[in-house]
């Protein structure tokens, strides 16, 4: 094997170039999202600071300087240490499933005392770079080869079922559909994904008549939340009512009384946007969904100008989850997917789903910067 | 082919095009919910929006009717009886102190149930109603819906409370409702509702979801003082299953009061073929009724320190070690295995050498030449202590669980033990050694490490007497269909010896269980247990269990029954007669099962004074 050398075929631009390379267009964007999610925080504690707006404010700003580092790392750096994260999430699932903290019926956090986190949120990061990682070294013409496509799916599956045994549906949807969005723009013949999609849509009833009752039941009222109207349906219920009192220009900010008042849950997590809905009504709701699509947009732009699959492969992927995550979430609050407790990024209080978010776009940042870099197959190894 | 690929452009300009449709999809995407959003804040909007902006749309949870608990013959166990309560909503209500003081003109509201409702108010959500007055009389509230327009936030809601019948009886089987101490996010918002009860012991807990039922909806819209501008929609709630207890009260009165004359006892009457539990009773008993109406901290430390543990309930909970009642498990391991043919004798000198040690047979003379049928007939010790040497632990312990020991069935029967199978990686496990070939032999007659429930002890003779494997089962939803059991997959010659035996046991007058014979048409076949328990002395504690396990008749089994009486002495002498009234019993409830018994209902049998029985070693 080849010694590890991934700048070779590029220089090494100087800290000056560099920070000038940093997206910053895209960091003002972010900022705009988090300082409304800064007020919004503000609006839901009665026009408080505690307990959110000010931590939600400090978290953000320890993250913009994170960003900002981990974009003038080399990006051969990030390459090598795209596997060994990837393990370790895979192991931290492992322990999850095994030591980890029972909370509601589900087994998702690793932790003791006062700290614990979910790891996979640290999958969701591992897994883009993991498949930037592998795509980076698979030599182009092998990229539809059967057995080369067996195995980004292993790297994809393995933590999907593990996160679905905790059980987390959400997430494991959500890795699934990020490691395979990046297969597709890794350029696997487009031919498997129909002929899986045609599979699924065969093989479903037969899935379905191999369950048990009490697994179907489960299903039924995760695709329709009608079944369980004090479930599921009734929190989307109550959304409903304050988005629409919301109207089109909103009640005013802090004035949104069907939120404050009201038996909405999670009004300061997951269902944040409902709040701001009611509150700025439709035109603050859609200015709120431009800016993610400017976001968004900026990322997929960013991913076509970069010299490297590694580092296109990188951006397109948190491009994908941080649409995955706005789309999920706005989705759900508007009754149009179940409730499966996915947060609005950077609006949502909570310190796992902001790093995950600043984690990737920290990524993105660190590869766009390095766009110039080439990197070969010879300078890669199959690991790490 | 290692040389850097010449279709790398290909794939980045696939990458491009593929980007460029991925920036599309999710440009449509967020379109998507652009316009769901506009669908529900502008379109739509008069659907689910107030009408004015001060105005505010609440929704309402309608608690279902819970569901009754009945018995196999549809008496009724547990219901809600109809009545109302007043409620009062802090964030409709606005100052509380003055609407709780009109309200007090015609609801009694004491200082204590005023600083309750404060406090509470103190605590919880603003939106969340606060219970001010139950089982209201019409007139209060007549009063309360005519002055409801001074009464912001106060509500007359439907609510009944729970009441139980033939509690003394049936309460542990039953069990009750109480408050919920904590709630996870997910939970059911119903159990939000103040008041909310859900079952904390018996059949009310284990079929919480059918009985529960599920709540409606009623959305209205109230203006800012909370008054109702108009109703928008109303979602009824669906009221819970009704359960059907597997119990026949009466069998379960006469049995409680019979088995409450033994000072520590149990019995369990199954329905042979189905597991039905149709009757269950444990001594000494507590008074469930103050339980199920909410009780004070005092009066529940009393009942739990009570002597005997009152709230223990032996038919479920109580492990035993079973005695002889044990044997037919030895028996159908080493016939299974092939260790000992049916006719095959073993000769029993009244004891038995192992490893240096003497292990005795009840019978201190001896038995002579035993073959399975006499052995189980007269409970000969030396017979097992031989099969069980050559078949050995992990076949015996195998054969247990197939039969039912060693295992909690579930089946919503709440607190249950599992007993004890023993094997030697169990106990390597659990105490740290290695196990003794002794052990085995113990283990053989149903002593040493083994232990068993009551419950279990019925479950085994039921299994034994249908060859499937029968399932305790104590309640069951209506309209939920009931299975076959399994068959066990025991020869049917090996499992017809044991019958016999068990046959033997209480018809042919060797048998231990002699005293289990009803003078009638119905045959009995049961099996006699003396478990040793004590170290030799002459304290109550020192004498041995008495157990008796049967199943009848014996040609159509239709019952299985288990008794054990703690400390009563020989398991033929005590339990075998126990036994048989409750046998009695159950063929009183019955009376199509043997046309021709006369039954005993004009003859009630006084606890007979009984001679003290001879002190046996073990076995029957």
């Amino acid at each position: 094997m080849a010694p590890i050398r991934p700048e070779l075929a590029g220089r090494q631009p100087s800290l000056a170039a560099k920070v000038a390379a940093v997206p910053w267009p895209l960091i003002a964007v972010i900022t705009l999202i988090a300082a409304i999610g800064v007020m919004q925080l503000h609006s839901v504690a009665a026009g408080a600071p505690a307990p959110w707006a000010e931590r939600h404010a400090g978290r953000f700003a320890l993250g913009l300087i994170v960003i900002v580092a981990a974009a003038l790392v080399p990006l051969g750096a990030w390459l090598r240490l795209a596997y060994p994260l990837y393990a370790v999430a895979l192991m931290l699932l492992v322990l999850v499933s095994l030591v980890g903290i029972e909370s509601m019926g589900a087994r998702r956090w690793l932790g003791g005392g006062g700290f614990s986190f979910q790891p996979s949120e640290v999958m969701k990061v591992a897994i883009v770079l993991a498949l930037a990682r592998y795509y980076q070294w698979l030599a182009p013409e092998r990229v539809s080869h059967p057995l080369y496509v067996a195995l980004p799916l292993a790297m994809i599956l393995v933590p999907v079922v593990l996160v679905l045994r905790q059980p987390d549906l959400g997430t494991a949807a959500l890795v699934m559909a990020t490691g395979l969005g990046l297969m597709v723009l890794a350029g696997v013949n487009f031919a498997y994904f129909v002929a899986a999609g045609a599979g699924a849509v065969l093989l479903a009833p037969h899935l379905w008549a191999g369950l048990h009752d009490y697994q179907r039941r489960r299903i039924e009222v995760f695709l329709d939340p009608g079944l369980d109207p004090l479930g599921a349906g009734y929190h989307i219920t109550q959304s409903k009512i304050a988005l629409a009192a919301g109207g089109l220009t909103g009640r005013g900010f802090g004035e949104g009384t069907q939120s404050q008042l009201d038996f909405l849950p999670e009004k300061h997590t997951d269902f944040i946007f409902t709040m701001l809905a009611e509150e700025w009504g439709l035109v603050g709701a859609l200015g709120l969904l431009a800016l993610f699509a400017l976001a968004i947009a900026m990322l997929w732009r960013m991913a076509i100008a970069c010299e490297s699959r590694f580092a296109r492969l990188v951006i397109a992927g948190n491009a994908i989850v941080l649409f995955l995550y706005v789309f999920v979430n706005v989705a759900m609050v508007t009754g149009l997917v179940p409730v499966v407790g996915v947060p609005l990024p950077l609006i949502s209080y909570g310190g796992t789903a902001m790093t995950t978010i600043l984690a990737g776009l920290g990524l993105s940042a660190a590869a766009y910067v390095h766009r110039q870099t080439r990197l070969r197959r010879g300078d890669v190894a199959a690991w790490p | 082919m290692f040389q850097v690929p010449a279709d790398d452009e290909q794939l980045r300009q696939r990458f491009t095009r593929r980007a460029f449709a991925a920036g599309i999809v999710s440009l449509a995407g967020l379109g998507v919910i652009a316009g769901r959003l506009y669908q529900l804040q502008v379109a739509e909007r008069t659907r689910f929006a107030p009408l004015a902006d001060h105005n505010r749309i609440a929704v309402d949870i309608i608690a279902p009717e819970r569901g009754r608990i009945l018995d196999r013959f549809g008496a009724v166990l547990s219901d809600t009886t109809e009545g109302y309560r007043c409620e009062i909503v802090p964030a409709l209500a606005g100052p509380l102190s003055p609407v709780l003081d009109r309200l007090s003109r015609f609801v009694r509201i004491d200082a204590a149930a005023r600083e309750r409702i404060l406090q509470r108010a103190r605590r919880q959500r603003p939106t969340l109603p606060i219970i001010v007055a139950e089982d209201l009389t019409f007139e209060e509230i007549a009063r309360i819906n005519l002055e409801a327009p001074y009464l912001p936030g106060v509500e007359t809601v439907k609510a009944g409370r729970r009441r139980y019948q033939q509690t003394p009886f049936v309460g542990h089987i039953v069990g009750y409702v109480g408050g919920i101490e904590r709630l996870a996010l997910d939970d059911d918002p119903l159990l939000r509702l103040p008041g909310a009860r859900i079952g904390k012991t018996g059949i009310e807990r284990a079929f919480e979801r059918d009985l529960r039922g599920v709540g409606g909806t009623r959305r209205r819209e109230v203006d800012a003082r909370g008054r109702i501008v108009r109703d928008l929609e109303l979602v009824e709630p669906k009221a819970g299953r009704d359960v059907v207890a597997t119990v026949d009260v009466v069998l379960q009165s006469r049995l409680m009061i019979r088995i409450a004359r033994e000072r520590r006892a149990a019995a369990v009457v199954l329905a042979a073929t189905t597991g039905d539990i149709l009757a269950m009773a444990s001594a000494p008993q507590a008074d469930v009724s103050a339980l199920q109406g909410g009780i004070s901290t005092d009066a529940w430390e009393r009942l739990k320190d009570a002597a005997g543990d009152p709230l223990f309930d032996r038919a479920t909970s109580g492990q035993y070690p079973p005695g002889s009642t044990f044997k037919m498990v030895t028996a159908l391991a080493a016939l299974e295995a092939g260790v000992i043919g049916l006719g095959e004798t073993v000769h029993c000198p009244g004891a038995y050498e192992y490893a240096g040690h003497t292990f005795r047979c009840w019978n201190r003379t001896g038995h002579g030449a035993c073959a399975c049928h006499r052995a189980l007939r007269e409970s000969c010790d030396v017979y097992f202590y031989e099969i069980a040497r050559r078949v050995g632990i992990t076949a015996i312990s195998e054969m247990g669980r197939r039969l039912g020991f060693g295992q909690i069935y579930g089946n919503g029967l709440g607190v249950e033990k599992p007993g004890l199978m023993p094997t030697p990686d169990w106990k390597r496990g659990a105490l740290g050694r290695g196990w003794l070939g002794g052990e085995t032999l113990l283990a053989g007659i149903g002593q040493g490490y083994v232990l068993a429930t009551p419950l279990q002890l019925a479950v085994m003779t039921a299994r034994l007497a249908t060859g499937r494997a029968i399932q305790p089962v104590i309640a069951r939803p209506v309209g939920v269909d009931v299975r076959p059991a399994l068959p066990l997959e025991i020869k049917r010659a090996h499992l017809d010896a044991i019958r016999r035996g068990m046959l033997a046991v209480v018809n042919e007058p060797a048998g231990t269980g002699a005293r289990a014979h009803l003078d009638a048409a119905v045959t009995v076949a049961g099996k006699t247990g003396t478990s040793q328990v004590g170290r030799g002395g002459t304290a109550w504690t020192d004498q041995d269990h008495a157990l008796f396990v049967a199943y009848l008749p014996a040609d159509r089994p239709k019952y299985a029954i288990a008794t054990i009486v703690e400390h009563g002495g020989g398991g033929g002498a005590v339990a075998a007669p126990l036994a048989r009234e409750i046998m009695e019993m159950v063929l009183a409830r019955d009376p199509g099962c043997a046309t021709a018994y006369p039954g005993r209902a004009h003859a009630p049998r006084a606890q007979a004074p009984q001679a003290v029985p001879p002190r046996t070693e073990l076995g029957g």
